[in-house]
This record gives structure tokens, C-alpha cells and sequence, in this order.
């Protein structure tokens, strides 16, 4: 049996009377990049605040590397590494104190902490950098640095929510370049995206998500085969277009 | 899990907030230039002065009848002698019996004589009668009789010698301690601004290390801007602090007292523009009753009021230990001071809690 490193059941969460995420069932297994595609405003970010207990639930559950993180936190974070889509750095600090704060939060420390931020920075290719303050940074590096200080300490589990908004395509290729390379070096990953083409490239399984629901699950062939039996000369945005109805530039993005 | 990177990189974003650090270090000495030379001639009378010697005469259907034998006890404490002249021009018998003052007690008013050659001594005496007079209007207005007077002679005997230097020098280093929140206010916003308090969330950071990883930082920016700041004024003012050893105690348990309570509320409001408004208010309010504008002897705000300011007991210790070496009230100021550093560290963890547990 393969294992289950992530599985929400019934997950619901609720701001006053408007559902944002409704009764969602998922299942996210180790080594695979799992890719949760939707639009702006679909639950996306408001799941995985729940999965990484930033969000309380109104009702469900989440079961993730098999405790409960809002019973079991201490046993659960240092295996989660998670990027936000906000850039969660300091403009203020260098590009390596940046790292060495956030990385610092995982009890690493002394020579070790200083071999893990050089890597780090390494992995982003912004070694070269590392004195820079980051308020100075581009956007692109900005998002790569955002990627450094959530990989220090070796999570098992990557999550990354949107981290290729308003960046230039060869920054957006890098990214997504070593989010393949930290899956192949063993860490699971889930990726939110609204981005159609980046989900297909590196996602083993996607979820489509609208409304708070996902409408529909699984491998890019199966997604299209749920449209056309033999999933030829189809795109994901057609896919997406059948089930709801909706093309995802219709919200506005 | 080790806070120690975590201090250090926040005292780096504080301390490269430059201007931040140039207004809490230049503004109390420009503050306290400004006040201290405003209020010199004021601060004059506070100079200690020996006893001296004050005619009264009383008219016979007047309100101060009934409190003659109470003011001349108190005014005795106060170093104050009074003896009664029943008839003469006050300006004469001044001179011919070396009167600092002379008070004429009318129906419902009074005149009041003061000496050329005792000013010091003619404005210690119109505090003292200003206060008798203002406590037994109060009583007359409550009672509508003359009940038993309560007479401000606790007021006048910590009127210490201080000038005006001393006494703003010390007081307005207090009072921007209290507004050292602005400090951290880099911190705060970029945290804020840049989602970094929401991957604390998903990190092993306690919430009791969050807190202190601010608090620490922040109590060690103001004490050293502060230091920097009473180093100056100390230079270019001569002010003297006194008691060296529990200046600092007291200064520094300020620092930890304020820096707790600015936390606190800013986690209760957890907006740093409400935070900042909220504090500068409250700290306003409780440097007006405390003494940071009128001076808290001269005051005439209800003791009572006073003694719920905790700038007010930082205050009067430090001014105390300047002019006197000692202080009654440190005690209780030290006491106050720990009290807001348990009360407001509990609080904010208690907020911090509840708004992570039922974050919607």
C-alpha cells in the first residue's frame, strides 16, 4: 500500500455564512507533486492554511504524516516546509540572514546553520547574493529566496501556494525546475497553482478545485480522458472549461 | 528551541531603521532643552526653603474660620509658622515683623501678601494656601458645611528641590520609553505586511519565544537608546540623576514594563496604525496625570488619580532620587513595574492563543 502522507476528510471551512471550502476529501501520497489548480478564490490558499494549521477548520478533518496537526503540531511542523504566496522575507535583512532566521526556527544552529544557508542559497542560485539586502531583490529572486528559507531544514513535505505570481518566465522555469528537483531527491510536494501550463508540467496528479469543491481529480491523462474518451489534442483549460463551465481567465486573472 | 538568531536579526531590522532611532535618541534632548529652559523660573520654587513665618487675620463670619487651627498645623509641618494679626496693614506689619507672607481670610476669599525679600518662600505659601483653599471649596461645595479637612500636607512634603533641568531631563526620558514602541514598528509591519507572523505558524516557534523574540530586541533598543540619550543630556545639561544604581534598576524595569504593555496591545489589536494610536494616547494620558507636562508636585490632579499612572511612580522615584538620594515610592513603583511586565506578557499570550486557536 502506498503511503498516505496528506488526507483531508469533509474539510469545510466557513467565514460567516459563505463556504469557502466545502466538505473537501483528498488524498496526497509520498514522492508525488501534487498539484491543486483553480482560480483565483477557489479555497485554494484557505486548504492549505487548514492542512498547515494557520486556518482552524469548521468541520473535517486533516490528517497529515499521520497525526493531527492542530493536536499534534510539534511532531508535524519540522517535516512541513511551506512557501507562502505572500513573500515572507524581511526587505531589511540580507538574503543569508534571511535564511538564517527562518531556518534558525528548526533548532539548526551554529556551523551547521551556516553549511544549511549556504546551501540554501546555493539550491536558488543566489549564493552570489547573499549580502544583498532583499528589499533590493527582483521579484523573481525574491520568490527564490522565499523557496531558500523554507528548505533548510529538509521538510518531507513541500507545500507551495502560488510561488510563481508575478514573476518572469525564466525565474517561473527555475522554480518550477527545483520543485521537480526536490521531488526527485525525495520530498513530496503540493503545489497550488492558477497557472494551467505549470501544473501539467510538473504535477503528477491534479486536483481541480471551484467553489471550495474539487470538481474533479487525478493524472493530466485522466483529467482529459473525463472530457474526451481518447484525451488527445485537449488542454486542461478545456478540461476546465467542461466542468465549470467556466475558462479560468473569466475570474479575471 | 534556540531565540537567539531570531533577537539578533530583529535588533538588526531595528537598528537599521535609522530615523527611528535618530527621533528616540534626539527627541528627548530636544524635548527636554525646550521644557527645561520653558519652565526655570517656575521649577525656582521648589527649591527646599527653611521655616518662615506668614500673618493671617481672619474676618469673623468667614468660611476659613472653622479651619484656622487645621491650616496652622499644617502649615507648621510644612515649615510654615502662622500668627495672627487681627488688625494692621499687612504690608506693614510684613516689614516690621519679617513676614515671608501675609493672608487676609474675607468672607468667602482671600488676600494673599507676598515678601519681595522671600519669593521662594511667597510661592511655596501660595501653593500651600491655593491647595487649602481648592480642598475646602470642595468640602463647602459637598458637605455645604466645614466638615473635618483633609489637608494636602502629604503633597507638600515631596516638594523636592529639583530645577526645572532635573526634573523635565528626568521626566521625558520616562515618557519616551513609553512611546518605544515605534522601535519596533519596522518589525511589526514587515512581519505583517510580508505574511512572516503566518509562517511562524507553520514553524516550531512557540508562541511564548515569538513574544519574547520581540520583547528581548525591543527592551534592548530602548535601553540603549535611552542610555545614549541620558548620556547626552547628562553632557549638555548637567542633569543629575541621583541614586545611579536604582535609576537604572527603576529605568530599565520601565523599558520592560512598557515594551510588555505596547506588545500587548498590540496583539490584542494585532494592527500596527491602531497599535501605535492606542499607545501614544494611553501614554499621553498617563504622562499627564504622572507628571510629564505639569509637574506631578504642582499638579492639582486628585492624588488618587495620580497614583493609577505608573508613569507617575517612575517619575517621582527618579525626581526623588535626583533631589533627595531616596525615594518611598520605590517599592511600589518596582512592584507596579513587574506587575505590568506579568500582567501584559500573560495577556498577550493569552490573545495570541485564542486568536491562532479560533483563527477564522
Amino acid at each position: 500500500m502506498e503511503d498516505i502522507i496528506l488526507r483531508t476528510t469533509e474539510l469545510t471551512k466557513k467565514y460567516d455564512n459563505r463556504v469557502v471550502v466545502d466538505g473537501l476529501n483528498l488524498e496526497i501520497k509520498k514522492g508525488e507533486i501534487f498539484g491543486l489548480l483553480g482560480p483565483n478564490g477557489a479555497g485554494k490558499s484557505t486548504t492549505m492554511n487548514m492542512i498547515c494549521s494557520i486556518v482552524r477548520p469548521t468541520a473535517g478533518t486533516v490528517n497529515l504524516l499521520g497525526k493531527n496537526p492542530w493536536k499534534q503540531k510539534k511532531e508535524v511542523i519540522h517535516k512541513i516546509g511551506y512557501i507562502p504566496q505572500e513573500l515572507a522575507i524581511h526587505g531589511k535583512l540580507r538574503a543569508w540572514e534571511n535564511v538564517e532566521l527562518f531556518t534558525s526556527l528548526y533548532g539548526i544552529k551554529g556551523n551547521k546553520l551556516k553549511q544549511t544557508v549556504e546551501e540554501s542559497l546555493e539550491y536558488v542560485g543566489l549564493l552570489e547574493k547573499r549580502n544583498e539586502f532583499a528589499g533590493k531583490f527582483s521579484g523573481g529572486m525574491k520568490r527564490r529566496l522565499n523557496i531558500a528559507c523554507a528548505i533548510g531544514h529538509q521538510p518531507e513535505l513541500l507545500i507551495f501556494d502560488e510561488p510563481t505570481v508575478g514573476i518572469d518566465p525564466q525565474s517561473r522555469n527555475f522554480i518550477l525546475e527545483k520543485i521537480k528537483d526536490s521531488n526527485r531527491n525525495g520530498a513530496t510536494v503540493i503545489y497550488t497553482s492558477h497557472y494551467m501550463e505549470e501544473v501539467e508540467a510538473i504535477c503528477t496528479r491534479i486536483a481541480i478545485m471551484d467553489n471550495g469543491k474539487i470538481i474533479a481529480c487525478g493524472t493530466s491523462e485522466e483529467l482529459k480522458r473525463l472530457v474526451r474518451e481518447d484525451g488527445d489534442d485537449i488542454t486542461l483549460e478545456e478540461v476546465f472549461l467542461t466542468l465549470t463551465g467556466k475558462r479560468l481567465r473569466d475570474y479575471g486573472e | 528551541m534556540n531565540i537567539g538568531y531570531l533577537i539578533k536579526n530583529n535588533i538588526k531590522l531595528m537598528l537599521r531603521n535609522k530615523w527611528i532611532i535618530v527621533v528616540m535618541i534626539l527627541g528627548p534632548v530636544f524635548v527636554i532643552a525646550i521644557l527645561s529652559s520653558a519652565f526655570e523660573d517656575l521649577m525656582k520654587s521648589y527649591e527646599k526653603v527653611d521655616s518662615f513665618y506668614v500673618g493671617y487675620s481672619v474676618e469673623q463670619q468667614s468660611v476659613f474660620a472653622d479651619y484656622m487651627d487645621q491650616i496652622k498645623v499644617a502649615g507648621e509641618e510644612s515649615g510654615m509658622i502662622f500668627t495672627e494679626y487681627p488688625e494692621g496693614d499687612p504690608e506693614e506689619l510684613m516689614r516690621k515683623n519679617e513676614l515671608a507672607g501675609f493672608v487676609e481670610f474675607g468672607q468667602d476669599r482671600y488676600v494673599l501678601y507676598q515678601s519681595a525679600d522671600y519669593k521662594i518662600e511667597g510661592i511655596t505659601l501660595e501653593y500651600f494656601i491655593s491647595r487649602i483653599v481648592g480642598q475646602a471649596a470642595g468640602n463647602i461645595l459637598q458637605a455645604g458645611t466645614a466638615p473635618e479637612m483633609d489637608l494636602p500636607v502629604e503633597e507638600l512634603e515631596y516638594m523636592p528641590a529639583v530645577d526645572s533641568k532635573d526634573y523635565y531631563g528626568i521626566v521625558y526620558i520616562v515618557y519616551f520609553i513609553w512611546c518605544g514602541i515605534v522601535c519596533i514598528s519596522g518589525v511589526l509591519s514587515s512581519e505583517k505586511k510580508n505574511g512572516i507572523s503566518k509562517k511562524f505558524q507553520v514553524s516550531p516557534i512557540s508562541g511564548t519565544n515569538l513574544f519574547l523574540s520581540k520583547w528581548i530586541p525591543c527592551v534592548g533598543v530602548i535601553a540603549g537608546g535611552m542610555a545614549v540619550a541620558i548620556l547626552v543630556c547628562v553632557w549638555m545639561f548637567g542633569i543629575k540623576w541621583g541614586n545611579i544604581l536604582w535609576s537604572i534598576l527603576i529605568l530599565l524595569l520601565s523599558v520592560m514594563a512598557a515594551t510588555a504593555f505596547e506588545l500587548f496591545i498590540y496583539y490584542i489589536f494585532n494592527n500596527l496604525a491602531v497599535t501605535i494610536v492606542a499607545v501614544f494616547t494611553v501614554v499621553w494620558v498617563m504622562g499627564f496625570v504622572g507628571g510629564s507636562f505639569e509637574t506631578y508636585m504642582f499638579s492639582s490632579i486628585p492624588e488618587g488619580i495620580k497614583k493609577l499612572s505608573p508613569i507617575y511612580y517612575i517619575d517621582r522615584v527618579l525626581v526623588e532620587y535626583s533631589c533627595m538620594g531616596e525615594s518611598s515610592y520605590t517599592g511600589s513603583c518596582i512592584l507596579f513595574m513587574l506587575a505590568i511586565i506579568i500582567i501584559c506578557a500573560a495577556g498577550a499570550l493569552f490573545v495570541d492563543k485564542m486568536r491562532k486557536g479560533g483563527r477564522a
